[in-house]
């Protein structure tokens, strides 16, 4: 599928191809940008491995499974109800970082990695959506 | 399905959380005689002392869809499950409360522990069964099953007609 869209003056050419059952390419002017759907059934970027240096080059494929542990994304819509992180802070594999009231319910939102914090990227009180980036680790 | 009876206790929610963490299996139920930091929505405050009916389900893992729904049916079970054992009219508030003359009776709180995907899932209920009064500020806000109705309620009962529910409930949502 290719079409143009136009936002404030730049045009976009987009163009978005299904590489195989549930992963897409979208091409934005000649950039690559790959998704696939996360287990909540929500589409997530991921990374072709050609564009993470650390990793085997040798497959030339693509990492369906590449959620970028170093960034923390809200996998729900919702309101941000606490942030149990600070900037520079240590954070452990599996420790709750932001609690996020959706759909009716609590989510405690865990940490699939360890690291510094780098940026906290949202405040408490504030409506995040659907891959919205929460935490940046180092 | 196993039931872990513990007299007094922080917030059942908080202990099944930490029991599913530790690979308790779904469908265990931590049930609490009295809660000395029971919690709602926001964590506020549920009132807990003894002779109340206070439990939490550690849920199978479901889709988030899934889990709202449940919660939302939850409130209809427990409504339900009242109105089949007492001459009384309970009304839902949507999604988490259950009322009784404008006043709560029963609450419901969900909290999910999402990583990549969702890790644990615990569903909390808290029931003013056996209240005998509430403090001051409360009394006009929340109302027990033997203020209403003036008898001693069967928790026992009452918490197996509302697992019960649930497990059947789930069954008809989950894939």
């Amino acid at each position: 599928m290719q079409t143009e869209i136009k936002i404030k003056d730049k045009i976009y050419k987009i163009e978005i191809f299904e590489m195989e059952k549930g992963l897409l390419k979208v091409n934005i002017n000649k950039e690559d940008y790959f998704f696939t759907k996360n287990k909540l059934g929500e589409l997530i970027s991921v990374q072709p491995k050609s564009k993470i240096p650390e990793i085997d080059q040798e497959e030339n494929g693509i990492v369906l499974d590449g959620l970028n542990e170093r960034e923390i994304r809200s996998p729900i819509a919702g309101i941000i109800s606490t942030i149990d992180v600070k900037k520079g802070g240590e954070v452990k594999l599996g420790q709750k970082v932001v609690t996020l009231i959706a759909m009716k319910m609590e989510n405690e939102i865990i940490a699939e990695a360890s690291g510094i914090v780098k940026e906290v990227k949202v405040k408490e009180s504030q409506f995040v959506n659907s891959g919205e980036i929460l935490i940046l680790l180092d | 399905m196993k039931i872990e009876r513990i007299k007094t206790i922080s917030s059942t929610n908080q202990i099944a959380k930490e029991l599913a963490q530790k690979g308790a299996e779904p469908w265990t139920i931590v049930v609490a005689e009295k809660q000395t930091a029971g919690y709602g929505k926001e964590r506020i405050s549920w009132f807990s002392p003894k002779g109340g009916l206070y439990f939490s389900v550690i849920l199978p893992k479901s889709q988030i869809d899934d889990l709202q729904t449940l919660t939302v049916l939850a409130a209809f079970i427990v409504a339900k499950t009242i109105k089949d054992n007492f001459s009384l009219e309970p009304l839902i508030k949507l999604p988490n409360d259950v009322l009784i003359n404008q006043k709560k009776v029963a609450g419901i709180l969900t909290e999910n522990i999402i990583g990549k995907e969702v890790k644990v899932s615990v569903m909390g209920i808290g029931i003013n069964t056996n209240i005998d009064e509430f403090p001051q500020g409360l009394e006009k806000i929340a109302t027990s099953l033997k203020i209403e109705t003036g008898e001693e309620v069967d928790n026992n009962k009452i918490l197996e007609q509302i697992l019960k529910g649930l497990k059947e409930q789930l069954k008809t949502i989950s894939q």
